[in-house]
Parts: C-alpha cells; sequence; structure tokens
C-alpha cells in the first residue's frame, strides 16, 4: 500500500503547473500503483481557505477512497474546522506569515486531529525548532514536518531536533530531497517516523515518490515509509 | 521502461558541504544507468585546472569526461587545447568562475571549440543562453537543473533557440516533462540528475513512467544526448 502524506489539487501563482487537477493526478496515482493521498486545494493554502477546503471536499467526495483532505487552517481568517471527513489539518505558517509556535493555532492542537505543517529551515515562520517546540506542548498531536526543513543542509538538524519527540513525523517531499537523504533519515530517525510525501500537483508524484521506490532502503523500512506508517497514523491499520 | 539510460549530468569526486558518494558508478549500477557524463567537482569548487586534470585521468569507458572550460584568462590556455583534451562535450559555469557568458572571449572560444556546451541555469539566465544561441546557432546548448519554476522561461528559450536542449531531472512539477515534450519533442529533452548533489532515484523513476510513447522515452533516456555528442 502506498499512501502520500502531502498533495495539492489547483493552480500556484509562482509557476506554470502543467496539470493541476484531480483527475489527472488520480490517472497518475494509478499509473504508479499510489492507493490514496492526502490534499489541500492550493486555493486554501493561498487566500480562500473555506471555498478552498470545500473544492478539496468535493474532489475526495467524487473519487472515493483516493483522496483525503487536509483541511487548511489559516489563522488570520480563523477557519472553521471540522473533525470528521478529514486526514487532519494543513498548516503554511511562511505562506500566512504566522509562526508555528504562534498562539493563533490554538484552535488546531485543540481540535487534536494529525496536523500536516511547512516546515522550512532558517524560516522565521516554520524552522524545525518549532516543530520541536510546539509537538513538546501538544505530545497528543501527530505532526507531519511537512518537507523535513526543505533544505538538504537542515534535514540532519530538523531529525535531530524531534528525536524525542516521538508525535513528530518526517515527511519527505521537496525538490531537494534525494533518495540518499531518505535513507539517511531512516537511519537518524528510526523508518517509523519517515512518511512519503509528493507534494504532487505542486511537484510530479512520479518523481516523489520514485525518491522512496528507488532509495537505498531495506524492503521493510520503505513498506513503513510509503505507506504503513501514515495508515498507522491514521488509524486505518 | 527505456533499454539503455544515460545521465547527461553527474559529479566525481567530493563536495565541500555533504559527505556524498565520491565516485557514482555504484549508483548507476544500482539504478540501471550505463553511462554517465561527468565533471570533476575541484573543477567547481576548487581549481578547474585540477578538476580537469583528474577527470581526463579517469579513463573509464562509462564515465564521458565533461571538463571545465573558462574562457580568457582561465582553463585551459586556449582552444586549441580542448581539442587536444579529445572530449565530446564541455561546462561552462560563468556564475562561479565570474566571467561573461556573452563576452567576446567566451564567443570567440565556443566558436572555434565547436563542441557541445552544458550550462546550469542557475549559472546564468534565459535571456543570456538566448543571446549565445542566437549569436552561434549552430552550437548545441545543454541547459541543466532547468527546474520547475521557470517552465514558461525555458520554453520561451528553447521555441527561440533550436540549438537549445533541456535537461529533464528537475523539470518536477506535474507532468512538466510531458509538457515540454509536446512542445518541443523527446529529441529536444535530456535524461539528467546532478547527482549526487541532486537526486537521482526520482528522475530515474519518471523516466520510466513517463506518459509518452516508447520511442520518445528511449530518446529522452539516451538518444537525444547520444546524437548531441
Amino acid at each position: 500500500m502506498i499512501l502520500d502524506a502531502h498533495g495539492h489539487v489547483g493552480t500556484w501563482p509562482d509557476f506554470l503547473i502543467p496539470h493541476p487537477t484531480a483527475e489527472h493526478l488520480v490517472a497518475a496515482m494509478d499509473r504508479i500503483g499510489v492507493t490514496a493521498m492526502g490534499i489541500s486545494h492550493l486555493l486554501a493554502v493561498g487566500p480562500d481557505a473555506v471555498r478552498g477546503n470545500e473544492l478539496a471536499m468535493e474532489i475526495a467526495g467524487r473519487f472515493p477512497g483516493r483522496f483525503g483532505v487536509w483541511q487548511v487552517y489559516n489563522p488570520h481568517h480563523r477557519t472553521p474546522l471540522v473533525r470528521d471527513g478529514v486526514w487532519g489539518v494543513k498548516l503554511h505558517p511562511d505562506v500566512h506569515q504566522c509562526r508555528l509556535d504562534d498562539p493563533l493555532y490554538e484552535p488546531v492542537w485543540r481540535l487534536g486531529l494529525p496536523v500536516l505543517a511547512h516546515g522550512q529551515t532558517d524560516s522565521p515562520w516554520s524552522d524545525p525548532a518549532q516543530f520541536a517546540a510546539v509537538a513538546a506542548r501538544h505530545p497528543h498531536v501527530p505532526l507531519i514536518m511537512g518537507h523535513t526543513g526543505l533544505f538538504a543542509y537542515g534535514f540532519g538538524r530538523a531529525a535531530r531536533l524531534v528525536a524525542d519527540l516521538p508525535n513528530v513525523y518526517l515527511e519527505t517531499c521537496g525538490s531537494k530531497m534525494t533518495g540518499r537523504w531518505i535513507a539517511r533519515l531512516a537511519a537518524l530517525a528510526g523508518a517509523e517516523r519517515v512518511l512519503f510525501g509528493s507534494d504532487a500537483c505542486f511537484l510530479d508524484l512520479r518523481t516523489g515518490y520514485g525518491r522512496v521506490a528507488l532509495a537505498p532502503l531495506t524492503d521493510t523500512d520503505r513498506a513503513l515509509i510509503q505507506g504503513a506508517n501514515l495508515a498507522r497514523l491514521l488509524g486505518h491499520s | 521502461m527505456p533499454k539503455y539510460v544515460i545521465d547527461a549530468h553527474r559529479l566525481i569526486g567530493p563536495v565541500p558541504f555533504d559527505d556524498l558518494p565520491t565516485d557514482p558508478r555504484d549508483e548507476m549500477d544500482r539504478l540501471g544507468i550505463g553511462l554517465a557524463c561527468v565533471t570533476h567537482t575541484l573543477s567547481l569548487y576548487s581549481d578547474p585546472k585540477a578538476g580537469n586534470e583528474a577527470l581526463l585521468a579517469l579513463d573509464n569507458p562509462r564515465l564521458i569526461p565533461v571538463p571545465v572550460v573558462v574562457p580568457g584568462a582561465g582553463e585551459p590556455d586556449g582552444p586549441d587545447e580542448v581539442a587536444a583534451w579529445g572530449v565530446r562535450m564541455i561546462r561552462l559555469c560563468p556564475e562561479r568562475h565570474r566571467f561573461d557568458l556573452t563576452g567576446p572571449w567566451t564567443l570567440r572560444w565556443l566558436a572555434e571549440i565547436g563542441l557541445p556546451v552544458a550550462i546550469d541555469l542557475d549559472e546564468t539566465s534565459p535571456a543570456q543562453l538566448r543571446h549565445l544561441a542566437e549569436h552561434l546557432p549552430e552550437l548545441p546548448l545543454l541547459v541543466l537543473n532547468p527546474g520547475y519554476r521557470r517552465l514558461r522561461a525555458l520554453a520561451e528559450l528553447m521555441a527561440e533557440a533550436p540549438n537549445v536542449r533541456a535537461e529533464i531531472g528537475t523539470v518536477n512539477t506535474q507532468g512538466g516533462v510531458e509538457w515540454l515534450a509536446a512542445r518541443f519533442g523527446a529529441e529536444r529533452l535530456v535524461f539528467g540528475t546532478g547527482a549526487p548533489v541532486s537526486d537521482d532515484c526520482g528522475p530515474r523513476f519518471l523516466l520510466d513512467h513517463l506518459d509518452l510513447p516508447e520511442k520518445d522515452i528511449e530518446r529522452i533516456a539516451a538518444g537525444t544526448l547520444e546524437a548531441l555528442l
């Protein structure tokens, strides 16, 4: 089973995404055997979380079992959150310009669902040290560090900062991640703490999954990273 | 799945900022990559001349040497020396080595050398490359590491400069490679990775799963580069 922890649907202003639709993603998932993908709509990550979350729910409804929804919480707009029918909550401290440890996120931690947050080394908004701080404050909230710090020079530090915080998971997507680094993360943090994510359609699903598929990992560790860990986290196993 | 794969962009040697494999051959074996164009890291992170000497001393049939040329007051002494190297492609790093890609020295050297030129897009700009391509329209140019955020600018460059090819390793927004193939053809696209600094696993997997006719995948995997070289 392959579960993609980090996906999107929609367009983004910084650059051209040739295929931003759910239909194209499903075709790509079928092509390489991805069972399901957790998505947030890029409209929700951007200016309109309410409408974007509605669109993500509509997509999940159209493709039963193929998409889980990470409902985006915009701390400035105090986006309404639901408990049922979603995988959890998506935060993007950098786009929303609100630090991950800001009290504005308290409704998210109180909800208690898994949280996927963008994590970027040296960012004032989402440095891995902030993941360690909020994870220690909320040990019962599963917290997924999207991109594991994003930059290669920060991957090892990110793993070390959350080593003693078992509720934090390291997620693999990002243009600077490599198969070699996924194997290193498994060695540093334990394969049970690493989750496959692709960042599709922002990035190409095949490139993201290929890093896990061809990384120098044991079959056991690969199975954990590509799906079993997320299934356990979501209560699907 | 392509029968034969050549990586147009690999490094051999140590890098200063990480502990990465210094010899690409084990990873090439593991990922089913037959040949690779390689540049020595000394040429990028220390001394171009020392790197080229180490590269040219390799003499391994699986590694195609791509030495770095610094035109003018750099390395080598002149275009004749490049001819003596007997290589099939050279690499330019105008940003790293601080020279003008479209300056008179570089244009004269490249015209005289006449070999395909690989350039990382981060080392220049689409405008500079367009100027170079227009000035030397017979000179094959391979743009390394074009990324995914500049797809529109890359497309404009490829539309205006038929002598430009692009490496696909970092073209990784959803369907980006197919988008380029539909506009410019697989004969303008080249498999490459930038490993070990950049990832080779994802691009290698992508190559096996491109939504393109088999003959186009074969071109991207090896054919375009073989024709270029």
